[in-house]
């Protein structure tokens, strides 16, 4: 399963705090749609080392951490705006200190308005919240297989079927304690499954990028 | 109860989604205490309630979980990074009982067995959500 490392936190915590507060991304033109995100001077900022260690404020001062989640409808410039789902509304800053996933780790010209997301950050005095990272369409179910195919997986998730899609290179299955695997060759319909992957808006279906069964489930015979 | 310093447990934290929600998670509902909600940091234990324990029987994978029903807090450390994150019990789960001997390690500590499913809000506030899963202590 995942390790995560990381550089120093308090580095990279002010970094995105400088970053957003002088408005100075790393973001190309400044427009998410035209950006590129995922490189800085701190090193790797991929969704996984961004939480790898404990971030902590500066200043006792600094508010701790703060959490959004929603759908996007509209980004103007590298402020994403979200519909919550209680009827609130949050404004995410994304900076160049931003760790970006969408089915991967990825840049935020990716995300696109009528995404779900989930986001963490520091709130700022403006109101808007620098993420320092958001997962963007991420679900994470427990399901049952009920149908295979070349390209996709009959899901059910509870009283509701789920098309999950099998994206080449990307979707492993994790089968018991050994190491994810390409090989989906042992996943059988009727077996448990935590499915990770990324919703598709448009349609529905998830792209599959995890498939868990448990020990001794997809053991060969 | 607090969010204190005494061992509970400890095994695997996995994620979910409660309450009002995009996507597949908008049928989740607000879970077993009625309380559930993705933004907030709260938790599901394999033995909120009876009821509870016969749907996630961690028994059956040797861990004896004691009951801790909704309004419970916990910590939940990260057994490598040392974060932790103060949570409300808010729903059952989750289903021990279908990944028994599944581990996860970091650093050479290995946690097995699903103990306790986090809202994005809390899992996220220690780990990474495409992670899936972590090591976990957990405290009260």
């Amino acid at each position: 399963m995942s390790v995560y490392r990381t550089g120093d936190p308090l580095d990279r915590r002010h970094f995105l705090t400088a970053a957003a507060l002088r408005g100075a991304t790393v973001i190309g033109t400044g427009a998410l749609g035209t950006g590129v995100i995922g490189a800085t001077a701190l090193g790797a900022v991929d969704a996984d080392a961004a939480f790898a260690a404990p971030i902590r404020p500066l200043d006792p001062a600094v508010a701790e951490s703060a959490f959004a989640e929603g759908r996007i409808t509209a980004i103007n410039d590298d402020v994403l705006e979200v519909a919550g789902s209680y009827g609130d509304h949050s404004r995410i800053r994304v900076t160049g200190a931003t760790s970006v996933w969408k089915a991967r780790a990825t840049t935020a010209a990716d995300i696109e308005t009528g995404d779900g997301l989930y986001a963490r950050g520091l709130p700022l005095p403006d109101g808007t919240l620098a993420a320092d990272a958001v997962w963007v369409n991420i679900v994470n179910l427990h399901a049952t297989i009920r149908g295979i195919e070349k390209t996709r997986l009959h899901l059910a998730h509870g009283h509701h079927e789920i098309v999950g899609n099998l994206m080449a290179e990307t979707t492993n299955a994790a089968y018991g304690t050994a190491s994810p695997t390409a090989d989906l060759s042992r996943l059988a319909i009727g077996q448990s499954a935590q499915v990770l992957g990324a919703w598709r808006p448009s349609d529905g279906s998830v792209d599959l990028v995890r498939v868990a069964v448990p020990p001794g489930a997809g053991r060969r015979r | 109860m607090a969010c204190g310093s005494t061992k509970l447990w400890n095994g695997e934290a996995t994620w979910f989604c409660c309450g009002n929600a995009w996507g597949p998670c908008a049928s989740a509902g607000g879970g077993a205490c009625g309380t559930c909600r993705s933004s907030a940091l709260q938790a599901a234990w394999p033995n909120a309630s009876k009821a509870c324990w016969d749907i996630t029987r961690p028994d059956l994978c040797g861990e004896d979980i004691p009951r801790r029903g909704c309004g419970s807090v916990m910590k939940v450390r990260h057994d490598c990074s040392g974060a932790s994150v103060c949570v409300t019990v808010s729903d059952c789960g989750p289903r021990t009982r279908s990944f028994c001997s599944e581990s996860t390690c970091c650093d050479g500590i290995c946690r097995t067995n699903r103990v306790i499913d986090l809202t994005p809000a809390a899992f996220s506030a220690i780990g990474s959500l495409s992670s899936g899963t972590l090591p976990v202590s957990i405290f009260e």
